[in-house]
């Protein structure tokens, strides 16, 4: 069976909300990072279901070279993350308001 | 010999200032002693070599081309002609003794090297203005001679107002630069060259007007350097600094130097007889005004100092009253004997104890060596114009052209002149009566007076006596050597019936010897000095320098300070501090939106992100809606 275009276009922007939601009300670092990366796999996903629909393989393409970007994200922000606990003992975001004008 | 070795003359001391400044604390003194005095040495010696080339239309030697744009074509060139030779031979003289005489005189000053270099530098910057061919060049000499008087002026700058003697003086001869400077741009403008022989050929061609104007200028800035009326302030505070530089000044360098730009543009400014009026006049004015301060002065080098005055004042007139020949021997003269004045005066104070007023000494021909008092008297009746000296001559030469000038308004700058020759008398004597005569009244002790400040006294002051032979009148079986010597250049032929040469000479002998009676009279044995008004208004010299401070400085620190706390501070300042504390604010205000939260941001973020979605839908619809 194939999902239309329509139901895979709505999934993906529920999960964008979700992710967006995630990003926005929680105060952990950790939550933060977590709301992001399912903002980008709803982001996937609309280029794979767009690829599907359109008959092109270049979304699908696009969603391996996120996939790696994505990674190399994640060891990097995870590894600052580890970086932050040792600084402050703490993973709440606001904590670290050393730029402040 | 090649003519344009002439450079040597000036670049001899220029070479040895410049080594001494740069090498001469590391040298031995010995080295910076002699250095500055073979310099100056050396450049007399060449001058006596090069005279020769002097005759006739005088030698011209180009040494390179210094300006070249369009019409304007300055090479740096000497001129040594007639009227430049004796008196770069007297510069060159006069100072090579001063020389001596300071080698003598700073003995215990720790700064030689600083001075001897300037007294170079001073010696080359007034070769430069005696030999210039063109005004460029003499207004680097006119400027190099203001520069170097500024730095020996205040020689000794550690003491305030020695330092602020030297400022003024610097101050006081700029404002004649000036006149002089527009003057040469004038000139420049109306005859396309700045050379000074072209101009005085082209200088029939200018309108009478423009002349007149150009001579005043002229006038005004050979008044800055000759310390002549407006301008003549600068003068008596220059005792400041050491006494070979009061000498050097005086005698040689720097205050003459007014008097030959005068005799230099002679055939220029006496196409107007107004302007030579004007010379006159100010002469005149100069002449009486010093003669009077110099009355009533108690220090010694300040009563020579208004005495210096007072004779150049006798030169304008003489250049006035048509005589370059007159004008150049009591130049001549008046240098060798102002020399040794100066120089006598410098031993003196060392025998006093550096004591500088003369009712504080006395006696002092018994106390130092017994010659000390003849040439210092040599000096005097030079100065005071007894008859046969080098002084009476050239002075009665400078009274008998204004005597018998065409122009009846000469008479009373005539009667001005033998005024000022009584009273030049009477100080001199008194000068003479309250320093030598009488018991010391001082308390200093005398400090030895090293040969070397004791030998260059003598062939100035045989000079001076005998100076009268240069220029010897006719009818008293002499040859006016220094008037067939300037020929063409020597200016108005004077003549007068015999009777009336022999009326004026009798008239000055009268004159001199009526000033000595009254000194005698008046000083013989020692009175305190007068404490009236009128001779603290003497003393003060006729209080000109209130006036300037008054007429000058005050309006000019009054104006500053309405520019400064008026203008600047509270109109342009507070205007700029208003802008500053708005910008201030606003920031401040802006600063807030940058908490440093994560979570701010993020949500910023978020909602613009939205706002820019929302935008691209309403144009989407809008779009959509065609």
């Amino acid at each position: 069976m194939t999902i239309p275009f329509g139901h895979a276009l709505a999934f993906a922007a529920a999960l964008f909300v979700l992710g967006l939601s995630c990003v926005l009300l929680r105060r952990q670092i950790m939550m933060i990072l977590i709301g992001v990366e399912i903002m980008l796999n709803a982001a996937s996903l609309v280029f794979v279901a767009a690829s599907a629909y359109w008959r092109q393989v270049d979304g699908q393409i696009f969603v391996m070279l996120l996939m790696a970007i994505t990674a190399a994200e994640v060891a990097v922000a995870l590894a600052m993350v580890v970086y932050l606990w040792r600084r402050k003992r703490t993973l709440v975001a606001d904590e670290f308001n050393g730029m402040r004008g | 010999m090649n003519h344009s070795l002439l450079f040597l003359i000036p670049l001899l001391p220029l070479f040895c200032a410049v080594i001494n400044l740069l090498f001469g604390m590391r040298l031995p003194r010995l080295f910076a002693e002699v250095m500055a005095v073979t310099g100056v040495a050396g450049a007399f010696v060449l001058t006596l070599i090069f005279w020769g080339h002097a005759e006739g239309e005088g030698t011209r030697a180009v040494l390179f081309t210094w300006l070249n744009s369009g019409t304007l074509d300055v090479s740096f060139a000497l001129n040594f002609d007639r009227l430049a030779a004796p008196m770069t031979l007297m510069v060159t003289g006069v100072a090579t003794l001063i020389h001596l005489y300071a080698v003598g005189y700073m003995h215990e000053d720790d700064d030689y090297g600083r001075f001897f270099a300037l007294l170079n530098l001073f010696v080359f910057a007034m070769l430069v203005i005696v030999l210039a061919d063109n005004l460029l060049v003499l207004f680097l000499g006119w400027e190099g001679v203001g520069l170097c008087s500024y730095g020996l002026i205040g020689f000794w700058y550690r003491k305030l107002e020695n330092a602020k003697a030297g400022t003024k003086a610097f101050l006081v001869t700029r404002v004649g630069d000036v006149f002089l400077g527009i003057a040469l741009l004038w000139l420049f403008a109306l005859t396309g060259t700045l050379s000074i022989d072209a101009i005085n050929d082209q200088a029939a061609a200018i309108p009478s007007g423009v002349v007149i104007a150009l001579s005043l200028l002229l006038l005004l800035g050979a008044c800055g350097k000759s310390a002549q009326v407006p301008l003549m302030t600068w003068l008596a505070d220059a005792m400041a600094g050491p006494t070979p530089v009061s000498a050097l000044i005086h005698a040689a360098t720097m205050v003459t130097a007014g008097v030959y730009l005068l005799c230099r543009f002679f055939p220029l400014v006496s196409l107007s007889a107004v302007a030579m009026t004007a010379i006159t006049a100010i002469g005149a004015l100069t002449a009486i005004y010093a003669a009077t301060c110099a009355m009533a002065q108690r220090e010694i080098k300040r009563v020579l100092a208004y005495s210096t005055m007072s004779q150049v004042g006798y030169m304008f007139m003489a250049v006035g009253a048509g005589t370059v020949a007159g004008a150049m021997f009591h130049l001549l003269t008046h240098a060798f004997f102002k020399a040794v004045l100066f120089m006598a005066a410098g031993c003196v104070i060392h025998l006093a104890g550096d004591e500088n007023d003369i009712f504080k000494m006395g006696g002092l021909a018994r106390r130092g060596p017994v010659e000390l008092f003849w040439v210092f008297l040599a000096g005097a009746v030079c100065l005071a114009g007894l008859p046969l000296t080098g002084g009476f001559f050239s002075k009665d030469g400078i009274l008998l052209a204004l005597f018998t000038h065409p122009d009846p308004v000469y008479r009373v700058f005539w009667l001005v002149g033998v005024l000022t020759a009584l009273l030049t008398a009477f100080y001199t004597f008194r000068l003479v009566y309250l320093v030598f005569a009488g018991d010391y009244r001082g308390a200093g002790h005398p400090h030895a007076i090293p040969l070397l400040m004791r030998w260059p006294l003598w062939p100035l002051a045989l000079l001076g006596l005998a100076g009268g032979l240069l220029n010897l009148p006719a009818f008293v079986g002499g040859g006016e050597r220094l008037h067939h010597w300037y020929g063409a250049l020597a200016g108005r032929e004077v003549s007068a019936s015999h009777d009336v040469e022999w009326m004026l000479i009798a008239l000055a002998a009268a004159i001199a010897a009526a000033g000595w009676l009254a000194a005698h009279w008046r000083y013989r044995s020692y009175r305190p000095p007068l404490e009236n008004r009128a001779s603290r208004f003497l003393l003060s010299g006729w209080q000109a320098d209130a006036l300037v401070d008054r007429l000058f400085v005050r309006p000019f620190a009054a104006m500053a300070r309405f520019c400064s706390s008026g203008c600047d501070r509270t109109l342009l300042d507070g205007t700029l501090d208003g802008l500053a504390r708005l910008v201030s604010s606003w920031a401040s205000m802006l600063v807030q939106l940058t908490t440093g939260r994560l979570t701010t941001y993020l949500s910023a973020f978020a909602w613009g992100f939205l706002i820019v979605l929302g935008w691209f839908l309403i144009k989407l619809v809008n779009g959509g809606g065609h």
